[in-house]
């Protein structure tokens, strides 16, 4: 299942600039007892995950009733998380969705930005490249169908069999279309998510291509904030997600 | 570009393992310390509220304590003008009176001297004159 | 790879990208107009108004994202290559 990249390799300049190239499909494989794993989502998320729990420990080691340095910014971190999931999901039940909604956001903001941060592309590999976990499709719909099933978790914790009633609410006519629903929104969260980050990076790519120096600095930028943004996002749409399960039929206002 | 594998489960394994690690190390742990710290502001909100009542109270107490001091003392002050004013009054009398006395005597005595002295003097004109009358007429026609 | 493929693919891609960009365009250029009317009207709430204006943007951007991401099967991994 390996594609290659089809009509950019006329864009061959490596023997000009050596890290200046387009790869888009090219993955470092690895083997583990005849399946097959992208190695350089892992490599990275391993990176992302020691980040966030190295932060994780240091501001929890020497905890100060004033807070300062790295605790003061995991503290703002985890109330930026709770406020995000108090305001979608409700005062009520927010609670033990907290971690699961902070994590998501936590893990693709911190993947983000290293993907748009770090020179991954110093390091050499012996095929493809390092990148943002978050640019690799199985990273993005793995996050989507577990935040699926956490919805689906959420509303047969709260409501049994019942749950179900919701997809009849207001008329049977509707039942395809909120069965339909139930594929769109970890389609749409997955593609958005991976379309996002991987358009920011062939975009700073095509842009490195043509004028290496100072010209992607502003794409770079806003790639970074619309890094930021998608996370906030995927975590905002998680949590109301999961406060529709909760809530059960009535409104759907949600974008796809 | 869309190629689904292994690296799909194993990474939202990973990331149930995360959420699980991250619930152990850090929510958990971050929102005690942030409850803990509500608490804590807020006991000690109370507890200066009470304390700022208290101390207003106790300066009200204080105040009026002044106050009834102040008007005690007031009486105490005006008690003693009111005594050293009569005692000095007395005192001025009494040496006025004094006075008085010693000048009338001095006056009596005076007088008296004045009274000895005309007479001492008078006697003194009578030998004179006589002495007079004797060298001008004569002792015998003096007689 | 067929030519013929190739060639459709090119201008398929061409299209996705171009005519998804079309209706977000407008929608963007709708929320932003209201937005700033909004803020205008009533400038103690600019904060919550760019918040929400973001979030609706990064919605509507998605759109667009989702031709990028025809586009990019297209002509990285082409299922009729």
């Amino acid at each position: 299942m390996h594609f290659g990249s089809l009509l950019l390799n006329s864009f061959e300049l490596q023997h000009l600039l050596p890290s200046a190239k387009l790869e888009v499909g090219h993955h470092l494989y690895w083997q583990l007892g005849g399946l097959h794993l992208h190695g350089q989502v892992f490599i990275t998320s391993w990176i992302v995950i020691g980040l966030l729990l190295i932060a994780s420990f240091a501001a929890t080691r020497n905890v100060q009733r004033i807070p300062s340095g790295i605790q003061n910014l995991m503290e703002y971190a985890l109330e930026f998380v709770r406020d995000l999931t108090k305001n979608q999901i409700g005062e009520k039940e927010y609670r033990p969705w907290v971690p699961f909604v902070g994590t998501l956001f936590l893990f693709i903001f911190v993947a983000n930005w290293s993907g748009a941060l770090v020179p991954w592309k110093l390091l050499r590999l012996p095929e493809g490249e390092l990148a943002a976990p978050t640019n690799d499709i199985n990273t993005t719909v793995a996050l989507a169908l577990l935040v699926s099933l956490a919805y689906f978790y959420a509303g047969f914790k709260k409501k049994g069999l019942g749950y179900f009633a919701k997809y009849v609410q207001p008329t049977p006519v509707l039942l395809p279309i909120a069965i339909l629903e139930d594929f769109t929104k970890p389609l749409s969260l997955s593609f958005r998510l991976f379309g996002n980050i991987l358009a920011d990076e062939l975009v700073v790519g095509v842009l490195v291509l043509l004028v290496p120096l100072f010209v992607p600095l502003p794409v770079m930028l806003l790639g970074l904030f619309t890094s930021a943004i998608q996370a906030l996002v995927f975590a905002t749409l998680a949590a109301a997600y999961i406060h529709e399960a909760l809530e059960g039929h009535g409104e759907e206002g949600e974008a796809h | 570009m869309f190629d689904f594998d292994a690296t799909l489960p194993l990474v939202a394994i990973q990331f149930l393992l995360l959420v699980v690690v991250l619930n152990a190390v850090f929510f958990k742990p971050l929102s005690k310390v942030l409850s803990d710290r509500q608490d804590y502001v807020s006991s000690n909100n109370t507890e200066a509220r009470e304390r700022q009542d208290k101390a207003k109270r106790l300066a009200q107490d204080y105040s009026e304590k002044l106050s009834s001091s102040r008007r005690q003392s007031q009486t105490i002050i005006t008690d003693a003008q009111t005594a050293a004013q009569k005692q000095s009054s007395a005192q001025v009398a009494e040496a006025q009176r004094k006075l008085q006395e010693q000048a009338t005597s001095i006056q009596l005595e005076l007088e008296q001297q004045k009274q000895a002295a005309f007479s001492a003097l008078e006697k003194e004109v009578d030998t004179l004159s006589q002495q007079l009358l004797k060298k001008l007429l004569g002792p015998e026609l003096a007689r | 790879m067929d030519p013929l493929v190739a060639a459709a693919s090119v201008i398929a891609a061409a299209l996705a990208i171009g005519l998804a960009a079309i209706g977000p365009g407008i929608g963007q250029g709708n929320a932003s107009g209201s937005a700033v009317e909004g803020i205008a009207r009533q400038p103690e709430a600019e904060g919550k108004i760019r918040g929400t204006l973001l979030l609706t943007l990064a919605f509507m951007e998605s759109l667009t994202i989702y031709g990028l991401v025809i586009a990019l099967v297209l002509l990285f991994a082409n299922p009729f290559a």
